[in-house]
């Protein structure tokens, strides 16, 4: 069995693993200018030095509603299609690897998470529930994500 | 080795790109012994280079294709079509074969023989297949300076018409296109760290060596800058570079003839623009080709020389570059957009017979309509034009179309030099920032200047700049951010043009700055908002958005320029003005006031004097040219110089009597405030007043319904002195009479109640001018006034009798 490396985090008190090789980096944000007339996900733009990020409140977009507070500022930094993106996550615990193929979803998982678990990756007997940055980025509705 | 494989497959590409116009031209003129050289060396080239690098089908190709040319060389067979097909399409597969040594998709090696026994069948003479003893010499030594420097200068000398320069053209090193990008991005973040520091300075005591280094290094990070922008620049030749090839691939398949002119190579464009650019302008020639140049059968019996003449032209006009297709076919037919149009249901009948000849034009645009009478593989899905827009107006340019029956079509792209780079304002609201492309601002002006109104009607708020009327949107409320209450001060108003739609005026709370801004396109989360145009991070390290201005619009809400069109129908049939404004003309009223009238209606301006006007019972008349036309407006018919609006409505006209003409100019056709009832249409904004537009329906009316009661009105008496006067007696007083006048008899001073007093001249050298307080009408016996007559009648003038009669009689009231 082939393993990879993957970013593990947590949203919302769950925990979830992104594949490394989607990832550039994770940084603290600095201000987040909003931006109006978008959706509640979208929650702003940020300066990582040159480049500007679009910033996507991943708690937002699963629930629809709510999400991080203000001060929610620790980001995973990706470049999906030529755009900068930043998504906001609760906490990022390790980098490591793990088995490369993600395990079947057992059992019934909440429908909001439904559309973003492509599978559960272990670690340290512990099971994430691995999602693909890109299904984030999509505005809702678009693409594979016809919710 | 890979580094090599690399570069020679970069070098293939880029050489190929250049040659295909050459292959054109050498077609046309094969002759031409310095194009002929240029092909002979790249075939060369590949063929030294694959021996080296050990790519047998490179080899195998190149050479068959440089045998063919070394024959026409020699002279032993000519640049005939099939020849220059053939080697096309063996460039065309070296081409495709150097792609591909990139990926994994593969060509299977037996095509190749099709390939080359075309070069064969075309070859008239086989002895031309012996090797050419003189290029088999330095096979094995290909990368001479020689080769080196052809391939360096290629991309200088695009041009199709561009002859060899030799090694004389300026050095130039091949650089991938991310390290160019990196060392933006680099130099932006340097721009951004310089920035940073400035604050941290502006916060400390002044230290003027400090200060000198920091300019020092200020002045040299913006020159930094601007070089690295430049090195985004390319030329023209680049957009043109495909299109001779094209243009005589298209016209052999068409059966057409056509001579394709590209003037302007040299002008440089952004590299991005140019990759935007390059599909609608591919789209708009073969469109020329397939659609405006005729066949060479048309264009003799159109007495047109048999080739047609392609021509286009690129230039730089202020910050945009204008590229100008132009063809000499058959232009733009007509009534078959129309026809498509109503077929497609984007247009009723009624409209396609009022709009305007461009905006026929502007069909072509429109989604869903080709002209082309049938579906070819060139053009004529119906998918085109509309796309070719977009495309444009999606990187800020304009499209627009001119075309003559018969005499050809161009059609003019104007588009911005840079995609990335645009100077732009910055404005704010509260604590939101936001930019806008400088180019969509057309002026900027504080809420509480003078030129300015703003008013609301219906919901809708209209700002009135100058006399123009524009829909006014405030920015909060369009991307509703909510409006703080505590910074309600005077705003300002920015007027926004944009590509799709008519002006409107945008209101923001402040303009901070004007910056030159480094766009970077949105994610679509951000654009599905539909107002944002791309993001951009100014000097300040704040991340912005850039507004798009048609998009503002168009969440507001505001007419698009597509609705031109429909709304004509509501504008009055009644006013003969097409267009969705008209002109008035503002006058001044008899007391004061100012008016409209739609110029239209204006027949002509006269000056009146008092005794032109005549009154008759309560209606009045003026009298032009021997003619009575009712007057509005007559009373009182007291000062002596008055104008008069002739208004016309076709058989029937009317005075309408005014103190002076102010100005002619364009308003609405439709009022703001209509009123019901009465002589006005309703109120119009113009400038910082709102005027009384005048209804001439009403007007019309009026007059007409006073001609009807001029008759049952009270009558005029009028006071005969002499009644033994058979004529006065007999023929005069029956025809007053006839017209509802009182006639009475007898001397002057018994009659106080008379009105008008009718005398001859005869009388009137008897008893002089002593008739007292009632106006006296002299008649007199000649045609022409005699020098002693003064103020008299020719007696068998009737309207001038009547006349004189009503305009006395408005003298005593």
């Amino acid at each position: 069995m082939t393993e990879s490396l993957f970013l593990f985090a947590s949203i919302a008190d769950v925990p979830i693993a992104v594949r490394a090789s989607e990832v550039e980096a994770v940084v603290r944000l600095g201000d987040i200018v909003p931006i109006p007339l978008v959706q509640a996900h979208v929650r702003g733009l940020a300066a990582l030095r040159s480049r500007v990020l679009t910033v996507i409140d991943m708690e937002a977009r699963i629930f629809g509603k709510g999400g991080l507070d203000g001060s929610a500022s620790l980001a995973i930094v990706a470049d999906i299609a030529a755009h900068s993106y930043g998504f906001l996550v609760d906490s990022v615990s390790d980098i490591c690897l793990a088995p490369e193929e993600a395990q079947p979803v057992h059992g019934r998982i909440d429908p909001v998470w439904a559309p973003y678990a492509s599978g559960i990756v272990e670690r340290e007997g512990r099971s994430h529930l691995l999602v693909t940055l890109s299904d984030f980025a999509v505005p809702p509705g678009n693409g594979t994500l016809a919710a | 080795m890979d580094e090599i494989l690399g570069e020679f497959i970069a070098e293939t590409l880029e050489t190929l790109e250049t040659l295909s116009s050459e292959v054109v031209a050498w077609e046309a003129d094969p002759t031409d012994q310095s194009r002929l050289d240029a092909f002979f060396r790249f075939f060369h080239t590949v063929k030294g280079s694959c021996g080296f690098l050990n790519l047998p089908r490179f080899e195998r190709l190149a050479h068959g294709a440089e045998e063919a040319l070394a024959a026409v060389r020699r002279g032993e067979r000519s640049a005939d079509p099939a020849t220059v097909s053939a080697v096309l399409a063996v460039m065309d597969r070296i081409g495709a074969l150097a792609r591909d040594l990139g990926g994994d998709e593969t060509i299977p090696e037996s095509d190749d023989d099709a390939l080359l026994d075309a070069l064969l069948a075309s070859t008239s003479r086989p002895e031309t297949f012996e090797p050419a003893p003189e290029t088999c010499d330095d096979i094995l030594m290909p990368e001479t300076a020689d080769t080196r420097g052809y391939h360096a200068e290629a991309p200088e000398e695009a041009g199709p018409a561009h002859s060899k320069s030799g090694g004389r053209a300026p050095r130039t090193i091949r650089l991938p296109l991310a390290l160019i990008d990196q060392l933006m991005s680099g130099i932006s973040d340097m721009v951004l760290a310089r920035n940073d520091l400035a604050r941290r300075l502006r916060e400390r005591p002044i230290e003027p060596e400090l200060e000198g280094s920091f300019e020092r290094l200020s002045a040299n990070v913006a020159d930094l800058r601007d070089m690295i922008s430049k090195t985004r620049m390319q030329r023209v030749d680049r957009l043109y570079a495909a299109l001779p090839r094209m243009v005589r691939d298209l016209s052999q398949e068409l059966g057409k003839k056509a001579t394709l002119d590209l003037d302007g190579g040299e002008v440089e464009m952004d590299r991005e623009m140019i990759e935007m650019v390059l599909d609608p302008l591919t789209h708009i020639v073969r469109n020329a080709l397939d659609h405006g140049i005729e066949t060479p059968a048309e264009r003799r019996a159109a007495g047109k020389p048999e080739v047609g003449a392609l021509q286009i032209i690129a230039r730089q006009s202020g910050n945009q570059i204008v590229i100008e297709v132009q063809d000499d076919g058959r232009g733009i037919d007509r009534a078959a957009l129309v026809a498509k149009a109503i077929t497609a249901k984007l247009l009723t009948p009624a409209e396609a017979a009022q709009i305007s000849d461009t905006e026929t034009l502007n069909l072509i645009f429109r989604a869903g309509l080709s002209t082309a009478a049938r579906v070819t593989s060139i053009s004529g899905r119906g998918v085109g034009m509309d796309v070719v827009r977009t495309n444009i107006e999606q990187i800020g340019g304009i499209i627009t179309i001119a075309s003559v029956p018969g005499r050809g079509t161009t059609i003019t792209l104007r588009v911005p030099l840079t995609l990335t780079i645009i100077p732009g304002l910055i404005v704010r609201s509260d604590t939101h920032f936001f930019a806008i492309p400088r180019n969509n601002v057309v002026e900027l002006l504080h809420q509480t200047s003078a030129m300015v109104s703003i008013e609301e009607v219906g919901g809708a708020r209209i700002a009135t700049i100058r006399g123009k009327r524009h829909a006014f949107i405030d920015l909060e409320e369009v991307l509703k951010l909510g409006r703080a209450k505590s910074v309600d001060g005077p705003r300002i108003l920015m007027v926004i043009r944009s590509p799709a739609g008519q002006p409107y005026v945008l209101g923001v709370q402040a303009v901070e700055s004007n910056e030159e801004l480094v766009i970077r396109p949105a994610p679509p989360a951000v654009t599905a908002a539909g107002v944002f145009a791309g993001m951009t991070l100014p000097d300040n390290g704040q991340p912005m958005l850039l507004l798009d201005a048609a998009g503002l619009a168009h969440v507001a809400q505001l007419p698009l320029r597509e609705a031109e069109a429909s709304q004509r129908p509501a504008a009055s049939v009644a006013e003969t003005v097409a267009e969705p404004t008209m002109q008035a003309l503002m006058f001044r009223e008899r007391d004061g006031t100012h008016r409209l009238v739609p110029l239209a209606v204006v027949d002509r301006v006269e000056d009146i004097t008092a005794n032109e006007i005549a009154l008759c019972g309560t209606a009045a008349f003026v009298r032009i040219e021997d003619r009575l036309v009712p007057a509005l407006n007559a009373q009182p018919v007291d000062d002596g110089s008055l104008k008069s609006l002739r208004l016309n409505a076709g058989e029937e006209q009317l005075c309408y009597l005014i103190a002076d003409v102010i100005d002619i100019l364009d308003v609405p056709q439709a009022v703001d405030a209509a009123v019901a009832g009465g002589r006005l249409a309703g109120l119009v904004m113009v400038g910082e007043t709102q005027i009384e537009m005048l209804d001439p329906f009403a007007l019309f009316a009026e007059a007409h319904a006073q001609n009807a009661i001029a008759r049952a009105g009270e009558p005029i008496r009028c006071l005969i002195p002499d009644e033994d006067d058979a004529w006065m007696r007999n023929i005069l007083a029956p025809l007053l009479i006839q017209a509802g006048h009182e006639v009475q008899f007898g001397p002057v001073g018994e009659q106080d109640t008379a009105h008008v007093i009718l005398r001859t001249d005869v009388d009137a050298a008897e008893t002089g001018d002593d008739a007292g307080t009632i106006p006296v009408i002299t008649l007199r016996e000649d045609a022409v006034p005699t020098a002693t007559a003064r103020e008299t009648v020719y007696r068998y003038d009737r309207a001038q009798i009547f006349a004189a009669i009503a305009q006395a009689t408005r003298r005593v009231a």
